[in-house]
């Protein structure tokens, strides 16, 4: 496959002189701490799945109990790895939509540096049990203001960036960037600050719009953008169609956000405001489609490319994942599904679906993609690279399908109480015990991943020469 | 108007805030002022309107108690909340005696709010009462000499240190209790 991309990129790269050229250092520290964390957090994701097995493990060190390192886990994968990552692939991204330089790689080199001590203040605090004590949104206050500067430093290079474009016509994936800065920030700040005023039901429910939009509009659309940029670029087919991409991204800024209550469906909360979160939820479908079919239609006639392009295989994996994800998503939202499903192990196989099948792997692909061009050398090895997505993707099946069929298995047991509860948990052993090894392989992946990256950057494999 | 989008930021800006703020507005600020049983802390005088009691803020031993229950992370697997399912009313039920479900007028002086999301041990919303010090400080110790099979990972530190242990047993035994469905001190022989 890199073969067929260093041409092009050669092709791209023989510009004539005066042509732009990118700095990219701010993609470039985003990506590699990124890598970092995902392969630190990587380690720590096996423990605490090692955890459900092993229950004894390491439990005599208070920071190393499974309560420190969930949250480290949750937040290391969110923010250090991934967003870090989407991050990173923006900075990249943006400029060469633009047709200009980022507006200023200072200050994006002081936003990487900023990020880097965020994550480390939050390894700390959160192995100490500085917890607020809300999901996705346990670190400590001062940290929470660090996100706000950073995130404000980080859209305001981009903005600046765009505003100063020379292409007057907005490619999709640049609204999808602009949607994710502005909805993050409103966001972040009602699942981090809002709820510090408020307590009971009312903080839940803004809790729950913060989880729900963590996701819904922080990873979707910056994910989103990745896709619509990366699918067209590594596959070199123009997207099917910008219209359908618009209704994409207009009905996910209207539906997303109202859809936080489904988390406390036949909980101590309004019975009507979990009906509208229901009506919402199943609207999701209408974005969802609207940007799956364009990538398909996309790839009409192009599917041979999968064969051996490691990015594009990343990519359309991913799409079908996000397909399913949020088909999942709309079904759980039903009562009478949901009376299964929710609060088992089922979850977790959803929730890992979206960050790892979805948008880790859009991230991962846009990596692969991105790493090559602007370090100017060839990727490391391709078949590592090949050898990744399998681990990943027979690691992650494994995850998934075994958390869904046990966390159904549960629900129904839970529904039943003549079965004690300490019954449903030693009916989940050989569960967990599955998920532990399928979470050593997709850990293979990481694993893969990262030397390749690393190897790539350190090593001395320089782009094959025109000739 | 969606048009003017695709060749001006602004435009695109302000169309998608002002797409979200309506659903954001809606669904997060609107709901507590529309449903006032959010804020008005449980009280019942009268059998006949069900379950009766008062709920009261938790004394300065039981928020302690709180913090360290947030601070080793017991919400992620333990859920605090009966919800309207018939199944969820009798594994919180005790002795053959089905508990009410939650309500939200339960938990409004819970900051921050415990309500949980994975169950990956049983829910918490009624276990106030039903246990023992000396249960759970066996169970602290090692859950698998109480509950063979549990996959909770032991918590000595918890015992060794005297006070942290007395703190967070006062506060699980105030959990469920402001409404009045079962006698008081049946702990489990």
């Amino acid at each position: 496959m890199q073969e067929q991309i260093s041409r092009a990129e050669i092709a791209g790269g023989a510009a004539p002189s005066g042509a732009l050229v990118h700095e990219d250092t701010t993609a470039k520290w985003f990506l590699v701490s990124s890598v970092a964390y995902f392969f630190i957090v990587g380690i720590v994701a096996v423990v605490i799945a090692a955890k459900f097995v092993w229950p004894e493990l390491m439990s005599t060190i208070p920071a190393m109990g499974y309560g420190r390192l969930r949250p480290l886990h949750v937040n290391g994968m969110l923010f250090g790895w991934l967003l870090a990552a989407d991050m990173a692939l923006t900075y990249y991204l943006i400029p060469r939509l633009c047709g200009v330089r980022l507006w200023s790689e200072t200050l994006g080199k002081a936003t990487a540096i900023l990020w880097n001590a965020i994550i480390l203040g939050a390894v700390v605090s959160l192995l100490m049990g500085w917890n607020q004590g809300l999901e996705y949104a346990e670190l400590p206050l001062p940290l929470d203001v660090a996100v706000v500067v950073a995130w404000i430093m980080y859209g305001f290079n981009l903005f600046m960036t765009i505003s100063q474009r020379r292409y007057p016509a907005m490619y999709v994936s640049i609204w999808y960037v602009m949607g994710t800065i502005l909805w993050t920030a409103f966001v972040y700040l009602t699942g981090n600050f809002a709820v510090l005023f408020t307590t009971g039901v009312n903080q839940a429910n803004l809790n729950w719009m913060y989880v729900h939009n963590a996701v819904g509009l922080i990873f979707t659309p910056v994910g989103l953008a990745l896709a619509y940029y990366f699918i067209p670029k590594a596959s070199n087919t123009p997207l099917y169609s910008h219209k359908l991409s618009m209704i994409g991204f207009w009905s996910l800024a209207f539906v997303y956000v109202w859809t936080g209550a489904h988390h406390m469906l036949h909980g101590p909360i309004s019975q009507w405001l979990q009906t509208i979160a229901i009506a919402f939820s199943v609207m999701l479908l209408i974005p969802v489609w609207a940007a799956v079919y364009n990538f398909f239609a996309t790839m009409k006639g192009q599917w041979h490319q999968l064969r051996d392009n490691v990015p594009l295989k990343f990519l359309m994996s991913g799409v079908v994942f996000y397909l399913l994800t949020c088909f999942q998503g709309p079904m759980h939202s039903l009562r009478a599904v949901n009376a299964i499903v929710s609060k088992t192990d089922w979850i977790p196989g959803h929730a890992h679906m979206a960050v790892l099948g979805a948008f880790s792997f859009f991230a991962i692909a846009g990596a692969y993609y991105m790493v090559p061009r602007v370090w100017g050398k060839q990727l490391y090895s391709d078949s590592l690279a090949n050898w990744s997505y399998w681990m990943w993707m027979i690691g992650g099946i494994g995850f998934f399908v075994t958390l869904w069929l046990g966390g159904f298995w549960q629900g129904w047991q839970w529904n039943n109480p003549a079965i004690p509860f300490i019954d449903t948990v030693v009916a989940l052993e050989p569960v967990w015990l599955v998920r532990f090894f399928s979470g050593i392989l997709m850990f293979a992946g990481i694993l893969f991943f990262s030397y390749n990256i690393l190897a790539t950057v350190l090593g001395e494999k320089p782009k094959p020469t025109a000739a | 108007m969606l048009r003017k989008a695709d060749t001006s930021a602004t435009w695109a800006a302000i169309i998608s805030l002002v797409l979200f703020f309506i659903g954001g507005i809606l669904t997060t600020v609107v709901p507590p002022l529309v449903d006032t049983t959010w804020a008005k802390p449980f009280e019942n005088a009268d059998p006949a309107k069900g379950p009766t009691g008062k709920l009261t803020p938790l004394n300065e031993l039981q928020l302690q108690g709180r913090q360290i229950y947030i601070r080793e992370g017991c919400w992620y697997c333990h859920t605090q909340q009966t919800r309207t399912l018939l199944a969820d009313t009798k594994r919180s039920g005790w002795k053959g005696v089905d508990s009410p479900v939650s309500t939200p007028d339960e938990f409004v002086y819970d900051d921050p709010h415990l309500f949980g999301t994975k169950r990956t041990g049983p829910d918490l919303s009624r276990v106030g009462g039903k246990y023992d010090e000396q249960w759970h400080r066996t169970h602290f110790r090692n859950p698998r000499d109480l509950v063979p099979g549990s996959i909770m990972p032991p918590y000595p530190w918890l015992v060794e240190d005297a006070a942290e242990f007395k703190a967070i047993v006062a506060y699980m035994q105030t959990l469920g209790r402001a409404k009045d469905w079962r006698p008081d001190n049946d702990y489990e022989e």
